[in-house]
């Protein structure tokens, strides 16, 4: 979690890892509203307050699927340093809004990429290439509308092997208030302490 | 040394900063000294689990922060054997919030309570169906919910007030005369949050309950009239960021006070607040709280 010094924004903003090591970190901001478009104004110097690592840890296939959609390259991309090799399915709305490509590629990554002005969405795509998923975990981070329709696509094939980062508006990121619950299959679950990622198809999207 | 110490009627706290109901548990241990706390209130529990409202559960609005969480929790059972073992360990006095769906339900969960410091009820919760505000809009059901908890158990009871009943000094009268120790003034303010892009509520609930610094001036001013003419305890809690919040509150007629999300924004908070509260003190020539109203 990532806190401002203002009481305006007042809550802190959830954000995934894009690199870590003993004394830094880096986050990938998309500015939205309010709170990204100040933390984009950061500058050296300036302070803010910093809650974490938190949710639960999670160990990484050496070999797996990742498919992200916009920002969501973000933690798909710091899973991605734990694994040796796989294939990345990634779209955004243009060319220049794809990002870490030169580093996936680096890491030997399979990379399918698509925008939504030159071809369509990375649901296509995953359709396309569905005989590359067999056998494989597959992790898919990106907009809700995203991970719904990539979700039917998987169920189409049987493709079980699935998980997907959530996302919500959290209050304390410390299981306390109860805000970032997610529709599972019995009850809710909090993405705070028990995410943020869920088995694919434990989580309810209506 | 200041000397902090509160009463709430026969109850003594080492000093006013409580932490409510519903915004912290027990992670919060590695950043806050509990054992520093006047004291701390746990998350509403009910006789029964309740799952809670569908999300979204929160947003933020300008300098605060809107909920409809819908007082998820694992039920009187797990929180006695699981939960309640686990903070009482923590060091400090403990209220426990009690939610009940009907008078029975509360008069239950409060006779299976003893061994903390007092019991806060919860008729003021503005997002569930049954209960909750419905309960605390009422003068004689707010009575009648007091009086039957009193009547079972020997614990200090406090009244959580709900800012949206139509006469807030007659529902803390009506605790006052149930029985109760002290009244918390108050729960959040139902509000309503539009999603432009779904052309509707934000949330499945319509409205939820505001808090945060956004409805501080508005939870000051319940306390000021409570304190004009119920004579009972009050414990301020509504939109406190900083020592000079506080300050405020008990200025004003509070006894003790709640931090609330204010913890979302700055999870050191309490201790920051407790430290800065002695400091202005001592700057300021008061040995205790009850010399701050002696100029």
């Amino acid at each position: 979690m990532i806190g401002f010094n203002t009481l305006d924004p007042y809550l802190p903003r959830p954000f995934s890892f894009l690199e870590l090591d003993k004394e830094t970190f880096s986050i990938l901001v998309k500015i939205k509203g309010g709170g990204t478009e100040l933390l984009s104004k950061v500058r050296e110097g300036d302070e803010l307050k910093v809650l974490g690592p938190l949710g639960k840890a999670f160990c990484p296939p050496e070999e797996g699927v990742l498919i992200a959609g916009g920002i969501g390259i973000a933690p798909v991309y710091y899973q991605s340093k734990y694994m040796k090799r796989g294939i990345l399915f990634y779209g955004c709305k243009s060319k220049k809004d794809l990002v870490l490509i030169r580093e996936f590629k680096k890491k030997g990554f399979v990379l399918r990429l698509i925008t939504e002005d030159e071809g369509g969405f990375v649901t296509e795509l995953v359709k396309k290439h569905t005989d590359e998923l067999n056998d494989k975990q597959i992790f898919i981070c990106g907009p809700i509308e995203m991970i719904k329709n990539v979700k039917n696509v998987l169920n189409k094939k049987q493709i079980e092997n699935a998980y997907v980062y959530m996302e919500k508006r959290m209050g304390c990121g410390l299981g306390g208030c109860k805000s970032c619950a997610v529709k599972v299959t019995e009850g809710y679950k909090l993405i705070c302490t028990e995410g943020p990622i869920f088995p694919l198809k434990e989580v309810k999207f209506d | 040394m200041i000397d902090l110490s509160v009463k709430l009627g026969a109850l003594e706290l080492k000093n006013p900063i409580l932490l409510a109901s519903g915004v912290w548990d027990i992670p919060y241990a590695k950043l806050i000294d509990f054992s520093k706390m006047g004291g701390v209130i746990c998350k509403g529990v009910s006789l029964n689990p309740k799952e809670g409202n569908p999300p979204p559960r929160i947003t933020e609005t300008p300098c605060g922060v809107i909920n409809s969480i819908g007082l998820e929790n694992n039920g009187y059972e797990n929180f006695e054997s699981k939960v309640l073992p686990e903070i009482k360990s923590l060091g400090t006095q403990v209220f426990v919030n009690v939610f009940g769906e009907s008078i029975e339900e509360f008069k239950v969960i409060a006779s299976k309570i003893n061994n903390v410091a007092g019991l806060e009820l919860n008729i003021s919760c503005p997002n569930v169906n049954k209960g909750g505000e419905n309960f605390g809009k009422d003068p004689k059901t707010v009575f009648s919910i007091t009086k039957a908890v009193c009547d079972v158990t020997d614990l200090p009871v406090i009244v959580k007030l709900s800012p949206s009943a139509p006469s807030i000094e007659q529902t803390a009268e009506a605790a006052k005369e149930g029985g109760a120790t002290a009244v918390t003034v108050a729960n959040t303010f139902s509000g309503l949050v539009i999603d432009i892009e779904k052309r509707g509520p934000l949330f499945e609930r319509i409205t939820g309950g505001l808090s945060g610094p956004a409805i501080k001036p508005l939870a000051l001013y319940n306390v000021y009239k409570i304190k004009n003419s119920v004579d009972i305890p009050i414990i301020g809690s509504g939109g406190i960021a900083n020592y000079k919040d506080v300050l405020e509150y008990l200025i004003i007629g509070a006894t003790a006070v709640q931090l609330g999300s204010i913890i979302f924004n700055n999870p050191l908070a309490p201790i920051e607040i407790l430290d800065n509260l002695s400091y202005w003190l001592e700057k300021n020539e008061c040995e205790n709280l009850r010399d701050l109203n002696k100029k």
